[in-house]
């Protein structure tokens, strides 16, 4: 559906944006420090919880408590990625406040278009068909 | 002994309703049927935001002069009060689930109350170090390391009471 492969192509162009800010960050001159790519990780492990938990739900009630676990979970999965640059920013300091603010640029990004991802392709059955 | 199973038995149950009829926020929000999703990511920002305060504060005092170590147990004490809180639901301490579980009503209330102990205790003690170990001794090192593990165990305590009484077992259907 054309509907939908823009939305990809929109998302895509997103998703490069975040880690476009997050190579920014180490690869500029005045920082010259890889670091902050230890995001990635954070960036990996965001949609783990939500989608391991829409499978397990039960269609009973509007909510359930194995989603509210997940949402808990991505909840601190993303501070998390917002608290490792400020962390190294401010102890050591590792790196630079100016690298900090890029990664955490990077990171707002990197989020809506995870949330994205998950909005455009809502988790129906026929998503699967993609792949 | 009869007069605390008294208390178990008549008091807590109305207590533990008290919460539910919380709805004057919720409804000036409008946050209706998102209301547990929006408590689950408040208490996960909290929750989450206390540990890495501590992950501040210890990687800028390594030494035990600084900060000693022993400190990092209040916020393990919290942690562990926040998942015995949240293990039980409601609807175990009313007693109005289909199963009891393996603790049965009381067990519930009981692993409940010592939940809650936990949770206070942790930020005793933790105002305990800020006072004992920092405030009153004064001397030339940083008062941070104090104000950090208390700072770190308001925010579990809050997460864990958002995620507790902050979602709707209604919702649950």
């Amino acid at each position: 559906m054309a509907g939908s492969v823009k939305a990809l192509i929109l998302l895509a162009f997103a998703g490069s944006l975040g880690l476009m800010f997050l190579l920014l960050a180490c690869a500029l001159p005045q920082y010259n420090n890889w670091w902050p790519l230890f995001v990635i990780v954070f960036y990996i492990l965001a949609p783990l919880p939500y989608s391991i938990a829409r499978r397990q739900r039960d269609d009973l009630g509007s909510s359930s408590s194995v989603m509210e676990l997940a949402i808990f979970f991505t909840a601190g999965i993303v501070i998390s990625s917002f608290g490792l640059p400020i962390v190294l920013a401010h102890a050591g300091p590792v790196i630079q406040w100016g690298a900090a603010a890029l990664v955490m640029t990077g990171n707002l990004v990197m989020y809506v278009t995870i949330a994205g991802f998950f909005l455009a392709f809502d988790g129906d059955a026929d998503s699967w068909n993609y792949f | 002994m009869c007069l605390l199973s008294i208390i178990f038995q008549r008091e807590i149950p109305k207590m533990a309703g008290c919460f539910d009829s919380m709805r004057l926020d919720c409804e000036c929000l409008e946050l209706g049927e998102r209301r547990n999703a929006v408590a689950a990511a408040v208490s996960g920002v909290l929750f989450f935001t206390g540990w890495w305060i501590m992950i501040d504060c210890a990687a800028i005092y390594p030494s035990m002069e600084e900060m000693h170590h022993a400190y990092h147990v209040c916020g393990v004490i919290g942690t562990i009060s926040f998942f015995m809180i949240n293990a039980v639901s409601n609807g175990h301490i009313r007693g109005d689930m289909y199963s009891t579980g393996c603790l049965g009503q009381r067990g519930a209330r009981v692993w409940l109350f010592i939940g809650f102990l936990l949770g206070f205790a942790a930020i005793i003690a933790a105002m305990w170090i800020l006072f004992a170990a920092y405030v009153v001794p004064g001397g030339s090192r940083s008062q941070w390391p104090g104000i950090a593990v208390v700072l770190q165990n308001l925010f579990i305590f809050a997460g864990s009471l958002v995620y507790k009484f902050g979602r709707s077992e209604d919702l649950w259907g």
